[in-house]
This record gives structure tokens, C-alpha cells and sequence, in this order.
């Protein structure tokens, strides 16, 4: 690797976020941890990532949603490939309404399921960043 | 909570609805009068009462018509008649008609304060147990998300930290120890899927998978299916034995749903096979169908538990199994292939073996 990629992990479960966070760790990532979604957005505000795991089922409901529509109203937000990390993939559809199961909801983007092999982990990151990569130098 | 009780009184009578309106002052009701069905009608569409009392015998519209009118707005309101002529018959029609009670003319105060009160007491009672069935409702919709959060959450945790941890460690470890991890990694992993078949069952309207089908061939399904069925049938000592399939046409299907059905059956085979049996899975077509016949040497069921198997929440009887069963895999399963406008049946004989045959009609154009 030649730098250092930086993520964000934004999911209220410390427990479960632990769990990620030393895979990533382990394969050289640079990982930040929110575990609310106003301490993530701010994150985001502040500092730019190479991706965001982000949870859905957060606090009183579905709170990831709520980052999942301003990601996607930003321009420059979302241009960040998303890995969408939850426990209910079949809630997803309300998620946006009348669309697919599987969001699409920035440019880049992936759904898997709690909990996650490391395997399948460390391969649908590496993915997403190298696709969002392609796409910006593609438009740059 | 301390709402005042709203009642109509419908009479063409006017010392009826004096009479009346005076007997219920000094209680805490909100009594409103209408002079005919009418007008009746209008207050009962603005007041939204508790209770209507209504006399059956009005010039125009007649009180019977008005009483089903009332029931048509909300079915919920508490309606007492009232009858000039104190026949059965008017009484029972009216009765019939959806009222709750009725009070033959002429009454006593005491009479129609007692009516009155009984009359609001049932419409509390109404509007509890809808109250009670909408919480049900809700409850039950939500169960989802309540499930997902509470159970689900932890268990991902749990299994995501062995994860990590086990393949941290597993290079330090005994191939004794990496068992050990392993079987944990399996039992959390069952858990899980338990849940998810909860959910299913509770939340997701499986007919709408309808709308993503595609083209898929059986034996690529059933392999699917086998992979996830087969590290259990290896711990359980019991063989799969795949027929020869030759070439089968497609069938038009969702690929997850189906194949998930085909892991609940055969995994049920396993589940009830004896140490060191064989399950085999066939597949022909037949009369435009594709029929896949699911057969294992097992426990059997017996003829009377036979007709169950396949409904909702029934969990075999026979304790000839050590194995747990979670009683809802099968029911799915047949939900799953009533949506693909499949059949499934089931024969047994205890002691000998059950076979499940699933039939899932030929993609049009590929027969």
C-alpha cells in the first residue's frame, strides 16, 4: 500500500465496532471510530476518508438513514464510497423508497451484513476504494 | 383522561329529548339532541359520540336506515334504540342491525340512566380491545426491528470479535482449539440464522418476492443449497447424494428465497437422518413441472403429526431426534414455493424415512 487509506467507521455498537476495527487495523488501515451519528457527520465535516462503514439501526431507529440522505445531498460527500455494515438487509428497501433493495444511494456503495467475515471485509473495502478511485481520476 | 362522554339522542319527540337531556344533567356527559335521522346524522358525523340513542319510528329517514348509517361511519359507536311500540319484532331488527341495546317507551329516569351507563361502558370496552389489537398490530410489525436490535446486535457482535479474534490467533492455537472456535463460530451462526427465519416469518411478505424473479437452473440452486447444508451433515456422519440431473429446463424463481427453502428441507433431512444414513436429492421434469424429491432414511413422521408438518409453528413431537428444530424453516419454506406457484407435499413413514417433493412450474419458452 502506498498510503496510508483513512476510514471512518460511524456505528453505536462498541463491541461490534472493536471487532472491525482490528481487522482493518491489521491490514493497515488508518481507522476512525464515531459511535453516534452526530459525532460522525462531524467527522465527515472535518476530515476527508478514503470510505465510511456506516451502521443503520443506530439510537432510536434507524439513524443511519439519516447520514445515508445527507451523504447523499453533498457533492463532495458523495463522491466517498460507502460500506453499508447492518443487521437488517431486508429493511433496506425503505431505506429510499421504491428503489432497489441494495441503495445505491452515493456513487459508490455496498451492503453486507452483521456480522462480516474478515475475509469479505478487508475484499469489499479494497473494492470500493479502488472503484472510487478509478471514478474520480476517470472524471479528474 | 377525564373526558366528558358524548351522547346524541335522536327523537322527533321533543319531550323525549327534554326529558332525556334532563335525566343525564348533573353527569358528566356532553348530551346533544336531533330532532330527526337527518340531522341526527349530520351531529353524529361532527360530535363523534360514545353513544346514539334512536328512536325507530321518525318521520323521514327511518330510524333502522339511520342505525346502519351510524354503524357505516364507525362501527364503534354504541347505538341503543328507542321504540314507541315495544315489539320484539322492531327490537330485533334493529338488534340485527348492529344495536346494542333497546329501550321500550316509556321508560323511568332510573331506566334510562342505567342504560346510559351500561351503554358507555361497552363503548369503553369497544374502544379498548381495538386499542389493545392495534398494539398487537404494531407489536408484530415492529418485531422486526425489536429483534433485530435487541437479539441480533449482540449476537453480530459476538461472532464479529471470534471472527477477528480467531483469525488472529488461529496460527497460535492447537487444530483442538481452532475446533473449539469453530463450533462456537457455528452455534452463534445458527443462532442467527434463527432469527433471520423469525424475522421472515413475521415481517417480510414473502409473495412480493414475485417481482425480482429470474431465470435459474435447479441443480445450480441445489448446490447452492447443499454447500450451506453440508458442514452440519458432516458432523452429523449423514451423506447427500446428489441424482443425476440431465439437462432440466430453467424455472423462473428468486434465486435467495429458493435456495434458502431448499437449505430448510434438506437441512431438516440431516436434522432427522440417523448417524451414517444417506439423503438424496433428485431432480426430473415432469408435466411441465420440475420435481425435486428431497428423501432421507430418518425418524420418519408419524400419520397424524403428517398433516402439520408443514404449518405454521409446528415443531416435530418425536423425541428420537437430539437435535432442536426451530418449527418455522419448513413453514417458510412452503410459503417460499407457494410464491412460485409451486407445490410441496410430504410423505412419510416413521422409522423408514420422509420424502419432501417440491414442484416449481417450467420457465415459459424453456420446456
Amino acid at each position: 500500500m502506498t498510503e496510508q487509506k483513512r476510514l471512518l467507521i460511524i456505528d453505536d455498537d462498541p463491541d461490534f465496532v472493536e471487532g472491525i476495527k482490528s481487522i482493518l487495523d491489521g491490514a493497515g488501515y488508518n481507522v476512525d471510530v464515531a459511535y453516534n451519528p452526530k459525532t460522525g457527520l462531524q467527522a465527515l465535516q472535518n476530515k476527508s476518508y478514503d470510505l465510511l462503514l456506516l451502521d443503520i439501526m443506530m439510537g432510536r431507529g434507524a439513524e443511519g438513514i439519516m447520514i445515508a440522505r445527507k451523504l447523499r445531498k453533498d457533492t463532495k460527500l458523495r463522491e466517498m464510497p460507502v460500506l453499508i455494515i447492518t443487521g437488517i438487509r431486508e429493511q433496506m428497501a425503505f431505506l429510499f423508497p421504491g428503489e432497489p433493495v441494495h441503495p445505491r444511494f452515493v456513487a459508490v456503495d455496498e451492503l453486507v451484513e452483521k456480522p462480516v467475515e474478515p475475509k469479505i471485509l478487508l475484499e469489499k473495502v479494497s473494492t470500493l476504494i479502488e472503484t472510487a478511485e478509478a471514478r474520480q481520476t476517470k472524471a479528474g | 383522561m377525564n373526558r366528558k362522554e358524548k351522547i346524541i339522542i335522536i327523537d322527533d319527540e321533543e319531550v323525549v329529548l327534554d326529558s332525556c337531556t334532563q335525566i343525564l344533567h348533573g353527569h358528566n356527559y356532553d348530551v346533544s339532541t336531533a330532532p330527526d335521522g337527518m340531522q341526527g346524522l349530520t351531529l353524529v358525523e361532527n360530535i363523534k359520540p360514545d353513544l346514539v340513542f334512536i328512536d325507530l319510528k321518525m318521520p323521514g329517514i327511518p330510524g333502522l336506515e339511520v342505525l346502519e348509517q351510524i354503524h357505516n361511519q364507525d362501527s364503534t359507536i354504541v347505538t341503543i334504540v328507542i321504540t314507541g311500540y315495544a315489539t320484539v319484532d322492531s327490537a330485533v331488527e334493529a338488534m340485527k342491525n348492529g344495536a346494542y341495546d333497546f329501550l321500550p317507551k316509556p321508560f323511568t329516569p332510573d331506566e334510562f340512566r342505567l342504560i346510559t351507563k351500561r351503554g358507555l361502558e361497552r363503548r369503553k370496552l369497544v374502544v379498548e380491545a381495538i386499542t389493545l389489537r392495534r398494539e398487537k398490530e404494531m407489536l408484530q410489525e415492529n418485531f422486526a426491528a425489536i429483534v433485530s436490535h435487541e437479539l441480533k446486535s449482540p449476537l453480530g457482535a459476538i461472532q464479529q470479535n471470534l471472527y477477528t479474534l480467531s483469525g488472529e490467533i488461529a496460527d497460535k492455537l492447537t487444530e483442538n482449539q481452532n475446533t473449539k472456535l469453530e463450533r462456537m463460530k457455528i452455534r452463534i451462526d445458527d443462532l442467527i440464522k434463527l432469527i433471520n427465519s423469525w424475522l421472515r416469518v413475521y415481517s417480510v411478505d414473502i409473495s412480493k418476492i414475485k417481482e425480482n424473479f429470474t431465470a435459474n437452473s435447479v441443480p445450480a440452486l441445489i448446490s447452492k443449497a447443499i454447500e450451506n447444508v453440508e458442514p452440519h451433515a458432516v458432523r452429523k456422519d449423514v451423506r447427500l447424494i446428489i441424482g443425476e440431473n440431465k439437462q432440466l429446463p430453467l424455472i423462473e424463481c428468486d434465486e435467495t428465497s429458493l435456495v434458502e427453502a431448499l437449505v430448510n428441507i434438506i437441512g431438516n433431512a440431516v436434522k432427522y437422518s440417523y448417524a451414517g444414513s444417506e439423503v438424496t436429492i433428485n431432480s426430473i421434469e415432469k408435466d411441465g413441472m420440475i420435481e425435486i424429491l428431497i428423501t432421507d432414511k430418518g425418524v420418519g413422521i408419524s400419520e397424524e403429526e403428517l398433516p402439520y408438518v408443514l404449518s405454521d409453528f409446528y415443531r416435530g413431537s418425536s423425541n428420537k431426534s437430539d437435535e432442536s428444530s426451530h418449527g418455522i424453516g419448513l413453514t417458510i419454506s412452503r410459503k417460499i414455493v407457494e410464491a412460485h406457484n409451486g407445490t410441496i407435499l410430504v410423505t412419510s413413514k416413521p422409522s423408514i424415512g420422509t420424502t419432501f417433493c417440491i414442484r416449481i412450474p417450467v420457465m415459459k419458452g424453456d420446456g
